[in-house]
């Protein structure tokens, strides 16, 4: 199967963005980098425009709302039973600058359907950043009544409590969050605000060590930690702790120096606007409309050339569609943008051979196990072809032997069976196909080939 | 009073006072006193940085004739404006809330792009000098003594040139008795270095980023009406940054006054003098330089005062929309702690960008309010933000006598009701009936100037500092009052809050007592005085060595 390339993208979190992406208020990131709200509109405006590019801009830019808009108004028309289109015509009119509309919206969404905590957090922060932190709170408790067990809720209502002053109960709205995500470094930090807030400086202390043993590049944890270290007359340690912050925000503001040189408003736009057509492109998939959904995805891939989401999503159509050259030529086009992340080139290779392409598919896996030889999965691709094909078998079993030492997973002692039993060596593939089973006894797959060498061996 | 009986009594002073309405009552005088002053910002859509920022006002007797004047900063066309023949403006006080336009007679009318103010008697000849921080070369108004002024800025050697101004200060760095110049410098900026910006579409100004942080310049002064360029050797330019406001104040309590630079979109500074005017830059350190989060803040104004009447001046940092403005509690001990959670002192502020403020006792009950200026920067913000205005309302914040603060911008008159785009702000007794009133400069549009109207208040003391060995108007000089159980704290500052200078006629509430059993004067290089058994409710003025106060203002 293709797999999905590991890669860092806001875009990823597609249904996220438009939501929590310019909120977070009272600065914390926490606003770290600092800022990626909407107060950061801002600080990162589309810099070094010529008049007339601007005035470029400003006409694209005009366009591209119209059209997203009335992208989401088509499928509230399309999609009249469902709520969804309604939320994102909420999202779209939020990230446009239309607060109003976006709350309206919101709330006519909630009317169709009560219980979407997505819409409470997106309106909870909306009343956050007006300051009003008990329409926050009010908001946010429905978001948790809708799903006690939402992960970051319970930290943003501790966020609107510590506007309000009220620090016991942020931290008690900060333990139960950490409940629900054991590994919220957001949470401890904030925890150790609340905690030098009452002056409890050891518990704040604790509670920073805790952030920075969890995310240990969090800038902001090492100053709680030096101001807590300092209030607790620890003065070496004090001083330890702001040589990291100071380090740590030397290089944040060389981040945040190069994001404002970097940022462009127009591409700003366009990406937010690929996110509303894949947005659109999943609702036509559900329908089982895979042309539509091909349309927008790639007006989603237009708008913003550089995200490999789109293409992926693009590539896993195509694949599920038998299009195997489409695919194919996706996964090429992917890999242009990523020549050195390996799971392209994996992907490269899997519809290479599914297209008998099998010297591309072998170039292609070669490719990924160089670019990641500590991985095992381009060895095991590597056999597979080999084992699908016929040829070079010896190699075969060697490559899949390594990838087996490298990771004992069922995958990898499933192709190892395989290569043995091509090699003839029943033992070793009854053994390494038992192995399989074990480790996945779920798998049918597995389990046909274990009783298909346990009956030939036993024959023999 | 102490303890939880002061507390008590002064939570039902507090309770019978809301019962009754506000507090505090600002009424809008505007109309009535004959300001016509209209700033602006010299824009053309070109969307230059300096239009963002401008500017500031400066409130001070330029007659010597015992009432507070008025002069406004004004902006200057810049490069594809016409000329509009807007200029800064002298305010004379006439009385009764009327004043009159005194800039030609004056001679102040700069015609320079105004940023920041500063007034100090610089020649120590017993009248008050201006320096005029700018875009463009700086100016340094002479007072002749006559009415008249005579800028010497050149000759003075303090004219800085071409560069983009911000907040300025007279201060005695090296305790020599007379007054040195701070001047901050916000960006490097030239009209080629001009970035076009853009947000959702829609054209905006540029975040200062955009350009070269710049370090500041400290001159000293030579006694001889000219000044040195020291700001290599005093250290202070070997930091560079977007300074915006600035104060200059003994936070650390060792005699000497300390400069302290609200800096936009960095870690804020505090320059510790060394007693001889050699500075360290110490703001991470003492916890200044960040709010409680570690994150840097768009500060933009800053002003002090003991608001917890604890004897250590407390520092007040104004800041970028989204952000809190901060309270930075003076510890004590050399660190402050931003107790702005806690203390409720950001109440109002996050949705806004906010600019001038001051702590300021506007009831007269012994403990500082807040008042803090507001108005966005991006006048079209409303087109990308939908929860955002360019005009807004400024915000006062009543300290409740326990270390908190509520907003009672609400009920407290139709002068807080005004939506305009603040920036700079002062705050002094306009008609000398012994409150504290309000001039604020609006961007591209005229002055707000609100008469405290405050139901029965109160009783107060003003003091006028007259320093004799050090610089005349006492500036850095060191003043507390103590009145049975209150103590107050506060000092003579020339330049503060955003860009702006006020009240050098220090202002102690009293609440009940009508007397104050002592105060005592540590002057900047000089030694200490003490006068004791002063009546409320008047202005006083110390002399420098002497211990009889002498009464100017009976109420």
């Amino acid at each position: 199967m293709p797999q999905r390339p590991q890669r860092t993208n806001k875009n990823i979190e597609f249904r996220t963005r438009n939501f929590e992406l310019r909120n977070s208020t009272l600065g914390v990131r926490y606003s770290f980098l600092a800022l990626w709200t909407l107060w950061t509109l801002w600080l990162f405006p589309s810099a070094g425009l010529t008049k007339d590019k601007q005035l470029a801009a400003e006409r694209q830019t005009s366009a591209l709302k119209k059209e997203e808009a009335e992208l989401a108004q088509a499928l509230i028309r399309q999609f009249p039973q469902s709520e969804d289109p309604i939320v994102l015509m909420g999202n779209v009119q939020w990230r446009q600058g239309n607060a109003a509309e976006a709350l309206k919206f919101w709330q006519e969404a909630l009317h169709t359907n009560p219980r979407r905590p997505d819409v409470y957090k997106a309106m909870g922060w909306f009343a956050m950043g007006k300051e009003n932190y008990e329409e926050a709170i009010i908001n946010w408790r429905k978001a948790l009544q809708a799903d006690p067990q939402i992960p970051g809720v319970h930290n943003s209502i501790a966020r609107a409590l510590m506007g309000l002053g009220r620090h016991a109960e942020a931290i008690e709205e900060l333990r139960k969050d950490i409940e629900i995500s054991p590994n919220s470094s957001s949470s401890y930090f904030l925890l150790g605000q609340g905690y030098s807030q009452q002056n409890e400086y050891e518990k704040a202390k604790a509670s920073y060590e805790k952030t920075v043993s969890l995310e240990p590049d969090l800038t902001n944890a090492y100053y709680g930690l030096f101001t807590a270290c300092a209030r607790l007359n620890q003065h070496e340690k004090a001083q330890e702790y702001l040589a990291v912050f100071k380090k740590l925000k030397a290089e944040d503001m060389k981040v945040l120096k190069d994001r404002n040189d970097a940022y462009n408003d127009l591409i700003d736009m366009r990406q937010g606007a690929a996110e509303t057509y894949m947005f659109a492109a999943k609702m036509y998939q559900g329908r089982g409309d895979t042309q539509k959904c091909e349309q927008l995805l790639k007006r989603a891939a237009e708008l913003d050339p550089n995200n490999t989401v789109y293409l992926m999503e693009l590539a896993s159509l195509y694949g599920s569609s038998n299009r195997l050259s489409d695919a194919l030529a996706m996964h090429k086009k992917i890999s242009e943008l990523e020549p050195n992340n390996p799971v392209c080139h994996l992907n490269i290779g899997v519809f290479s051979a599914r297209l008998k392409q099998f010297a591309d598919a072998e170039a292609a896996f070669t490719k990924a196990i160089a670019l990641a030889p500590e991985s095992s999965a381009g060895y095991r691709s590597l056999a597979q072809l080999y084992l699908e094909t016929g040829t070079k078998l010896p190699q075969a079993r060697d490559l899949v032997q390594k990838a087996v030492a490298m990771e004992p997973i069922a995958a990898n002692y499933f192709v190892l069976s395989w290569a043995c039993d091509r090699n003839a060596d029943t033992d070793s593939a009854l053994s390494a196909i038992k192995k399989a089973v074990e480790l996945d006894p779920g798998n049918p797959r597995y389990r046909q080939m274990y009783e298909l060498i346990r009956k030939r061996s036993s024959k023999q | 009073m102490k303890g939880p009986i002061a507390a008590v009594v002064l939570l039902s002073y507090w309770l019978c006072s809301a019962r009754a309405g506000s507090p505090i009552i600002l009424r809008d005088v505007t109309k009535e006193t004959g300001i016509t002053f209209v700033h602006t910002d010299g824009s053309s859509g070109q969307r230059y940085i300096m239009e963002t920022v401008s500017a500031g006002l400066a409130l001070f007797d330029y007659d010597n004739d015992g009432d507070i004047d008025i002069y406004f900063l004004n902006g200057a066309p810049l490069k594809g404006t016409n000329p509009s023949g807007a200029t800064n403006a002298l305010y004379q006080n006439d009385g009764n809330w009327r004043f009159t336009d005194v800039t030609k007679e004056a001679r102040v009318g700069d015609t320079g792009y105004g940023l920041g103010v500063a007034v100090g008697d610089y020649d120590n000849d017993g009248d008050l000098d201006i320096y005029l921080n700018n875009y463009g070369p700086n100016v340094l108004y002479r007072n002749n003594g006559d009415g008249t002024f005579t800028d010497v800025a050149k000759k003075a050697g303090v004219d800085l040139g071409d560069h983009v101004g911000a907040g300025t200060n007279f201060l005695d760095v090296d305790k020599d008795g007379d007054l040195d110049l701070f001047v901050a410098s916000y960006l490097e900026f030239s009209y080629d270095k001009h970035v076009l910006t853009a947000t959702a579409g829609f054209p905006v100004y540029a975040n200062p980023r955009f350009y070269k942080p710049v370090p500041n310049n400290l001159y000293r002064n030579n006694g001889d009406g000219t000044f040195t360029d020291i700001s290599k050797p005093s250290a202070i330019a070997d930091h560079a940054s977007w300074a915006m406001g600035t104060v200059c104040a003994d936070y650390d309590n060792d005699g000497d006054t300390d400069i302290l630079i609200a800096n936009d979109v960095s870690a804020n500074f505090i320059f510790r003098n060394d007693g001889t005017g050699k500075f360290e830059e110490v703001g991470l350190i003492t916890g200044f330089a960040y709010d409680l989060h570690g994150d840097e803040q768009g500060s933009m104004g800053v002003d002090c005062g003991d608001y917890d009447n604890d004897g250590w001046l407390d520092f007040y940092a104004t800041s970028y929309q989204r952000q809190l403005a901060t309270l930075y509690k003076n510890l004590g001990d050399g660190i402050f702690e931003d107790v702005t959670l806690r203390t409720g002192a950001g109440t109002g502020t996050l949705p806004y960008v906010t600019w001038g403020n001051s702590f300021v006792d506007f009831d007269n009950d012994g403990d500082r309010d807040l008042f803090i200026a507001c108005g966005h920067l991006q006048d079209n913000v409303e087109l990308y933000d939908g929860t955002s205005t360019y005009f807004e309302r400024n915000i006062l914040l009543m300290n409740t006598g326990d270390g908190k603060f509520v907003d009672i911008t609400e009920k407290s008159g139709d002068g807080m009701q005004i939506v305009l785009s603040s920036r700079g702000a002062g705050f002094d007794d306009l008609d000398n009936d012994g409150d504290i009133d309000v001039v604020i400069l609006n961007s591209r549009r005229g002055p707000t100037i609100l008469r405290n109207d405050s139901p029965p208040k109160g009783h107060w003391l003003q003091v006028r500092l007259r320093g004799v060995k050090t610089n005349r108007d006492g500036v850095g000089a060191h003043v507390k009052v103590i009145a049975g159980d209150l103590i107050l704290l506060d000092e003579v500052h020339s330049g503060r809050g955003y860009q702006s200078h006020y009240g050098m006629r220090l202002h102690f509430g009293l609440g009940n007592r009508t007397k104050v059993d002592r105060i005592e004067v540590r002057w900047i290089g000089g030694g200490v005085d003490v006068f004791e058994n002063v009546a409320a409710d008047q202005l006083i003025t110390l002399t420098e060595g002497s211990s009889k106060a002498i009464s100017e203002l009976a109420n």
